[in-house]
């Protein structure tokens, strides 16, 4: 069977880009990588690919080391962020490059270009240039110089994260549709946290050295096992706020610094902080889980805020809300119905179950 | 909902609206009348004074029967299509063009395939940075001197009795005896040799510096996959460099149509007329002899032929980029 599978790779110029990473890619799965810019996350496909050399560590796919086997000996398709159309030669040609290079009959080549371009969607464009096509239909081709390819492992480096939002979302659905990328092992590399919890079987954040975190986008998304995967998936990003917990038991209160910022610790959550030492916490709050109250209604089961409004969004689906909480911003969801000015008291109700407690220094999530 | 069949919505606001149809041509200036007016007529001027008027006196005097002494007395007369009978009917001519064809095709493409092949082993062989640069520099030399100066220097290595490139074919056993470079019928290669010496260095660096601009990660989508070596240049690398390998080619065809310094140094056309281009003749014929009237016959002609073979070139070259979508 075609795993990928990764253990201790190592690669690094003037400093260390990837350190001991570990990572196994099942068949079939749809893996994504995702992590800020220069992070590492091309590198670790360009070592896959072979287009870079490791330094230390291995890399097998299906059982067979390829860790030093040039780039065309290992059964790898790669897109690449910029596509890397060749721009003298038609859409055909380009999609059939990999087979022309294995030296294919004609016949052959035609019928899986045609396959492959009907399946893309692209048969109409097969004798225009890369020059004469869109962004959109660019990336379409070179997705399909890999399908043609029919390699056992597809790294796809950022393919849609220079499209328009519009046509992002068209190849979003068409590569949850693909079959073709759902028998293989693929390794889905993006900046993009919604394209990666969109389209990942599991995904990995990719932090400084290696994968910080792998699960489920919804594991990883609901239970960051530091600051910095919490910050990393969401958009707006998770409200941050050092602060300190006093008190003990059931009364535990969590205090921002030199602020009136503050609230009760749930139970539950004390319980759990209880254990560890841990005066000085980072507390992470999802803008999802402040809510901005009517007049007059009140949240139970949340602590409410009194708060003015410093900065307000009208964004498409809902409005963003930075409010000024006792010396302390917080950015919260809104609907759109509503309308803020700027320093307007508000009311925030902040849903304290599903706050998050991380490590000052190791940035460590407290609850796990 | 697949991909293809989500609705799209017509954008709107195609027809154009009132301010910009009665926008008056020259809104967009936003300095005085005057200043657009001289800076573009203040060259033309100039341009008019050195480059228009010779031209249209040289078309003018392509028709007269001028010459030294005409021109002196103002007396020349109008002669028709005579000075350009005379031009094409004449053997000399004729064989100037036959030297050229000689000259475009073992001097001019073989600079261009030499130069392409030096850049191109210079960029895939030499890892070194400075090695290449060093390797640049030497090899663009002969190109920072004075053709002139080649064309002295080369008459001496090929001098037959005792010249430097003779003595080496003998000591290396190449010939039994001394070749007679500047003999009829081999004095046209001792030029095509100087100067392919002397100009190869520029498709050179026009080919170097065009393979230096290539995108890398073509040609790592390359390696995965799986084009190696020679199947990557071809492919590849020549086919993308197709349109700068034109760009040397032509650059070097211009010169050709105005090569007259090797061969004026070098051989002077001789022996017998044997090592003549166009542009020589007319050189010859209106500066050193006088003939006003049929040098510029001679020019009109040259000028006629390489501009039909550079617009047919250049309708070639926008097809080429056009299908690329680059122009």
């Amino acid at each position: 069977m075609a795993r990928l599978q990764i253990e201790g790779l190592c690669k690094g110029w003037d400093f260390p880009v990837i350190d001991r990473l570990d990572l196994t890619v099942e068949e079939g799965e749809f893996f994504i990588v995702v992590g800020p810019s220069g992070i590492g996350k091309t590198t670790l496909l360009r070592l896959i690919a072979g287009l870079e050399s490791a330094d230390a560590g291995r890399i097998t796919i299906g059982g067979q080391d390829i860790t030093t086997l040039p780039p065309y000996k290992r059964p790898v398709a790669m897109t690449f962020e910029s596509y890397a159309l060749y721009p003298h030669l038609s859409v055909f040609e380009n999609i059939a490059s990999p087979l022309r290079a294995r030296r294919l009959d004609k016949a052959a080549i035609r019928k899986a270009v045609t396959d492959v371009a009907k399946l893309l969607r692209i048969e109409t464009l097969l004798d225009r240039r890369p020059g004469e096509i869109s962004g959109g239909q660019k990336q379409r081709t070179a997705l399909g110089r890999t399908l043609v390819a029919e390699p056992q492992v597809f790294l796809l480096d950022e393919p849609i994260s220079h499209l328009d939002a519009k046509i992002r979302h068209e190849l979003r659905l068409q590569f949850h549709s693909l079959e073709e990328l759902r028998r293989v092992a693929t390794l889905y590399v993006t900046h993009d946290y919604a394209e990666a919890l969109s389209l990942g079987d599991r995904i990995g954040v990719m932090g400084h050295g290696g994968l910080v975190q792998i699960g489920t986008a919804r594991d990883v998304f609901m239970r960051p096992r530091s600051l910095f995967v919490a910050q990393h998936l969401g958009q707006p990003a998770i409200n941050a706020v050092a602060a300190r917990l006093t008190g003990e038991g059931a009364a535990l209160q969590a205090h921002a610094g030199n602020t009136s910022f503050g609230f009760p610790v749930v139970a539950a959550h004390a319980a759990v902080l209880a254990r560890g030492d841990c005066g000085q916490v980072t507390v992470g709050i999802r803008p999802q889980h402040v809510r901005v109250l009517h007049n007059g209604e009140d949240a139970p089961g949340h602590h409410v805020i009194d708060a003015h409004v410093e900065i307000y969004e009208a964004l498409g689906a809902n409005g963003v809300l930075v409010a000024d909480a006792g010396g302390v911003n917080l950015t919260a969801l809104t609907s759109l119905e509503r309308d803020f000015a700027h320093r307007q008291p508000v009311r925030l109700a902040l849903q304290t179950d599903s706050v998050f407690y991380f490590h000052a220094d190791s940035g460590d999530n407290l609850l796990l | 909902m697949s991909v293809a069949d989500m609705p799209n919505a017509e954008i709107p606001g195609a027809e154009m609206p009132d301010w910009f149809v009665h926008k008056k041509p020259r809104a967009n200036l936003i300095v005085a009348r005057w200043v657009p007016a001289a800076l573009v007529g203040l060259p033309v001027l100039v341009l008019f004074a050195i480059v228009v008027y010779p031209t249209v006196w040289m078309f003018y005097h392509s028709f007269q029967d001028t010459n030294m002494m005409r021109l002196f007395q103002g007396n020349w007369s109008f002669v028709g299509w005579d000075n350009f009978g005379a031009v094409l009917s004449s053997g000399r001519f004729g064989d100037s063009v036959v030297h050229l064809m000689q000259y475009l095709l073992f001097g001019c493409v073989l600079q261009v395939i030499l130069g392409t092949i030096l850049a191109l082993t210079l960029y895939e062989i030499v890892r070194q940075e400075w090695l290449r640069v060093i390797l640049l520099i030497v090899l663009v030399l002969p190109m920072m001197l004075p053709p002139s100066i080649v064309g002295v220097l080369w008459k001496f290595m090929l001098t037959p009795s005792n010249g430097a490139v003779n003595q080496a074919l003998l000591n290396l056993g190449l010939v039994d005896k001394h070749v007679e470079w500047f003999n009829a019928g081999v004095s046209l290669w001792a030029i095509i040799i100087a100067d392919v010496w002397n100009w190869t260095a520029l498709p050179l660096l026009i080919v170097y510096s065009g393979r230096v601009s290539l995108p890398p990660a073509v040609y790592e989508a390359a390696r995965v996959d799986g084009a190696k070596g020679w199947l990557v240049m071809r492919r590849i690398t020549l086919p993308m460099l197709k349109e700068v390998i034109a760009i040397a080619f032509i650059v070097r065809f211009m010169d050709a149509f105005k090569f007259v310094d090797l061969v004026y140094v070098m051989t002077s056309g001789g022996p017998a007329q044997t090592s003549e281009l166009p542009a020589y003749i007319a050189f010859q014929r209106g500066i050193r002899e006088f003939a006003i009237g049929e040098a510029a016959a001679y020019a009109i002609i040259i000028f006629a032929i390489s501009a039909v073979l550079i617009t047919l070139f250049l309708k070639y070259l926008k097809k080429v980029l056009k299908a690329q979508g680059i122009a």
